[in-house]
């Protein structure tokens, strides 16, 4: 969810199951003497299915630590021949002990990337799938239909698995003369794995644990697709310099489209590279289809980048080939992100991105990036620190993309980069930014104006972001005494699915709270043309615990408000707008307990999602989740689902379509979903029983064992209901 | 200070910490041993953050990954993390404790939450942090360091990596003062260490492989 709906994917159907780790790190990381090959792992996920082919579970997680790889299939676990694939640095590294935790519900029809790392050339004919041995994987199942999972056992809440192998490390083999794989020197092979899991045993009390059974197995198709091509760099006229004295390895990012999100990285090796990446197909070739961005950059060279044509499982984009100019004189792009509201106020976390035109635009203008960012590709990206400073240092032996910007092209506007900065609640900014020589974490390079004329005088790129303030209430029935509930609050532009902002912290809400919560929230103030105003819907839900431990999903109603007149955008720094409103009676934050929904969606494709709502007192609909559609063909018994875990109450179900990558066509900008022609559909998640729910302790001990306490006398919402609803 | 060095004066200071680390605050008792929050996921996903023990909290924002170490943590403690973008990025939340993870959640929804408790149940967020002092650590990304961090009641072995956090419970001794040396091995390049008071910056220390920053 957008808030405490953990685990719910993203919106973007195309890309969403693809689960992004920085593989550019691993993929630029040393390998260790003679691992000259790269071995690119994924997940392809198949959870417990039902009889009656009604989803059953929210969430199916697996804590992965490693995968590992042998040419013998009899190696013993010490043998030295083992090749182990880690969690991605930003996960783990050096002596870090870290899980990457898979979905094996939403890696269903894409393949979701673990990491790529070096390996030994050869034939390998074992790989196994080490799991974290004191906590494997966890399972979230839905509210149960009749009978219930157990005696006493909720749903939507987090249950342990115990693996029926008494062993965290499930193997696949293949004894043939071909093995599983055969990484090359200088290629990068796929090693996608099928991980399964049945369900042997439903725990019988709650916080038991699901006994299960996991299986690996490789594809019988290649569920990536390919591209190819080539970087031919010409001589610069220069000398190759760095400021840093530190050099990124020349190589090509794909992203997914419109972002900087790195999906896969490759080096340029001979002037040649190949990535392999996750495609969405669908029951008839060529399949739906996914959309990328390439970017160029590394080495003492320009940067280059391109927009692609759908990618399609098993298919292979060719040719796409990039030409740039080596031996530049690197400079940095440094300074400091604040707040232009609030004086000196540092803005921690806010990302800044280098943008260029793609190849696939013919003759740019001097300004197209500028004028138009959503059409451009971002090569550099960086981020701030807690004191609003920028980029954050590299590791040891690559120096931070920000540290090694070549000189933009003569031919945009005052030879000067597009550079975009955004952060949640702030308006973007597009400056025009040049690279400097200077060594100071403040000192390198310079910027102005996105209007700026030719001829300008640059400055240091110390840069205010505008916002405003959305302040309000809202209603709420508090906890007992000597409890409390954290409520969230979350804005997006109104009548979509674009959160813009969130709280920096939940409201912490007490006894003494009676009657309402308040807060005041950052909001972005550009128009959104050709609006003549910003509207905003918000919703809040809360941060609950169940017996105790984190739940994943909330036990309170959700609030929710459309339509919500944004303030204006700053006269000047510092003054800066506020609005007030509040949320209506109807909209109460209350103890309800958890609900479920889910059901089969018909025609439903790999751009396909659904997205839960809640209507407001002015019979608006305020979109509060979103899904995809699980389990689609060419998948062994496919059935296309979807499901929610919501708090009981009464949602509006939507059908929302990506539109479909029309092959061999580039797209200007990234597609967005539009909503189906099918009608919303009413659905009302009925209240669980309090009756039969678990029974109050007195204070000061936990009120209620379950995720609230209902009402002053402390009873607990029962076993919760789940809705089954066709779409 | 070579790596053994480095390694000497850790493993002295991690038996009873006579070893004058702290300068200007003196010898401190062993502090217990810190769980450490990690932030991981998708290089650069921004986040926000509360972290609360059982006398203070702290609202944090920053881009993953990110190690938290609380100073003087009392038990229990929980945090709770929301992704701030609206894309589907991986954003995992765990605790690790000596070298095991004892907790774990992921999201990947666009401004998903997680949460994770530790050391029992917190029955409600606790006030804000007053005094409100961090020291934030940036250095060579993925590189282990380890440091000595202190106040003037106790002193407490850190081993992480950068960028951290480093919060401080002074409920108890708000008039503490704190300091911290920091170690990274032979090649490890610079320390950027800022401590902030309230929100204010009132000390900065670039250097390495070692570092030291006191409060003024």
């Amino acid at each position: 969810m957008k808030d405490s709906f953990v685990h719910r994917v993203a919106r973007g159907p195309i890309i969403p199951l693809i689960t992004v780790i920085c593989v550019l790190l691993a993929g630029a990381g040393p390998a260790r003497a003679g691992k000259s090959a790269q071995v690119e792992v994924g997940f392809v996920g198949v959870p417990p299915k039902s009889e009656s082919g009604t989803p059953l579970y929210q969430d199916v997680l697996l804590n992965v630590r490693s995968v590992r790889i042998n040419p013998n299939v009899d190696a013993a676990p010490g043998n030295a021949k083992w090749q182990s694939i880690p969690v991605p640095p930003a996960i783990g590294g050096k002596g870090q002990n870290a899980d990457l935790q898979i979905d094996l519900n939403t890696s269903q029809n894409i393949p979701q990337l673990f990491n790529t790392a070096g390996v030994q050339p050869g034939t390998y004919r074992i790989a196994e799938l080490v799991l974290d041995s004191a906590n494997p994987g966890s399972i979230v199942p839905n509210c149960p239909l009749a009978p219930p999972l157990g005696a006493n056992n909720d749903g939507c809440i987090n249950y342990p698995i115990q693996l029926s192998a008494n062993t965290n490390v499930i193997s696949v083999t293949n004894s043939g003369p071909g093995g599983l794989i055969q990484p090359g020197k200088g290629k990068t092979t796929p090693l996608i794995l099928q991980v399964s899991m049945a369900i042997n045993s439903a725990p019988t009390t709650p916080g038991g644990a699901y006994t299960v059974t996991i299986t690996l197995a490789t594809l019988p198709t290649n569920p990536l697709g390919t591209v190819t091509g080539s970087v031919k760099v010409n001589a610069g006229s220069g000398t190759a310099s760095s400021t840093s004295g530190k050099f990124l390895k020349l190589a090509v990012t794909a992203e997914a489209i419109g972002t900087n999100t790195p999906i896969a990285s490759a080096l340029v090796k001979n002037g040649v590279y190949t990535l392999e990446l996750p495609a969405a197909g669908g029951p008839a070739a060529p399949g739906f289809g996914t959309l990328y961005d390439l970017a160029v950059a590394g080495g003492a060279d320009t940067y280059a980048a391109d927009r692609l044509v759908p990618l399609y499982p098993g298919q292979q984009i060719s040719k796409e080939d990039f030409t740039i100019t080596g031996s530049q004189k690197l400079g940095n792009i440094t300074g400091t992100i604040t707040d232009n509201c609030v004086a000196t106020q540092a803005i921690a976390g806010a990302t800044l991105q280098l943008l260029i035109p793609p190849n696939s635009i013919a003759s740019p203008s001097s300004t197209f990036c500028l004028d138009s960012p959503e059409q451009c590709v971002a090569v550099a990206t960086a981020n701030t620190d807690n004191a609003g400073n920028f980029p954050l240092p590299g590791t040891l032996s690559i120096p931070p993309a920000f540290a090694n910007v070549p000189p933009a092209p003569k031919s945009n506007l005052n030879s000067a980069y597009a550079m975009e900065i955004t952060a949640p609640g702030y308006d973007p900014l597009i400056v025009q930014a040049k690279p400097g020589s200077g060594s100071s974490k403040k000192g390198g390079g310079t910027c102005a104006p996105k209007d700026s004329p030719a001829g300008t005088t640059f400055t240091a790129c110390n840069l205010a972001l505008n916002t405003g303030y959305i302040s309000g209430s809202i209603p709420i029935i508090p906890p007992n005494p000597g409890q409390t509930t954290l409520v969230e609050v979350f804005a997006e532009d109104a009548g979509t699915n674009n959160i813009v902002s969130a709280l920096p912290s939940p409201v912490s809400v007490t006894n003494s709270n009676k009657g309402s919560v308040s807060f005041t929230l950052n909001v972005p103030t550009a128009l959104l043309p050709p609006a003549s105003v910003r509207k905003f819907d918000l919703f809040a839900t809360t941060v609950d615990n169940y017996q105790g431990v984190s739940d994943p999903y909330p036990g309170h109603t959700i609030a929710v408000l459309s339509d919500v007149t944004g303030p204006a955008e700053p006269s000047a720094p510092g003054a800066c707008s506020i609005v007030t409103t509040a949320f209506s009676a109807d909209q109460t934050i209350t103890c309800v307990g958890h609900g479920s929904v889910a059901g089969l969606v018909g025609n439903a494709d790999l751009g396909t999602s659904v997205v839960l709502s809640k209507e407001d007192a002015l019979g608006n609909f305020v979109q509060i989740t979103n899904t995809q559609v699980l389990n689609q063909s060419p998948n062994t018994g496919p059935n296309n689902l979807y499901s929610f875990c919501a708090p009981a109450d009464t949602y509006w179900l939507q059908t929302v379509q990506m539109p479909t990558p029309e092959s061999s066509v580039t797209p200007l900008v990234a597609p967005t979903p539009e909503p189906m022609a099918t009608p919303t559909i009413s659905v009302v998640i009925p209240t669980p029983p309090s009756a039969g729910g678990p029974s109050p302790t007195p204070t000061p001990a936990i009120k209620c064992p379950t995720t609230c306490s209902t009402n002053a006398n402390g009873t607990c919402p029962g076993i919760c209901n789940s809705v089954i609803q066709g779409l | 200070m070579s790596a053994l060095g480095a390694a000497i004066a850790f493993s002295v200071a991690a038996c009873n910490n006579q070893t004058g680390f702290s300068g200007s605050v003196g010898n401190t008792p062993n502090g217990p041993p810190l769980a450490s929050y990690e932030i991981l996921g998708t290089a650069g996903t921004p986040f926000t953050a509360t972290a609360s023990d059982s006398q203070s909290s702290w609202t944090f924002q920053g881009n993953v990954p990110l190690s938290i170490v609380i100073c003087n943590n009392v038990m229990p403690a929980s945090i709770v993390v929301t992704k701030t973008t609206s894309n589907s990025n991986l954003l995992s939340l765990e605790i690790i404790s000596g070298n095991t993870i004892t907790g774990l959640q992921s999201t990947s929804a666009p401004f998903g939450t997680v949460s994770l408790q530790v050391g029992g149940t917190l029955g409600s967020i606790s006030p804000h942090a007053s005094p409100d002092l961090r020291i934030f650590v940036a250095g060579p990304a993925q590189e282990r360091y380890s440091a000595l961090v202190e106040d003037s009641t106790a002193g407490w072995i850190i081993g992480t990596r950068a960028p951290t956090l480093i919060l401080f419970d002074l409920f108890d001794n708000p008039s503490a003062k704190v300091d911290g040396t920091f170690y990274g091995n032979q090649d490890y390049g610079s320390f950027n260490l800022n401590m902030t008071l309230g929100g204010v910056v009132v000390a900065t220390v670039v250097a390495g492989p070692n570092a030291t920053i006191r409060e003024p």
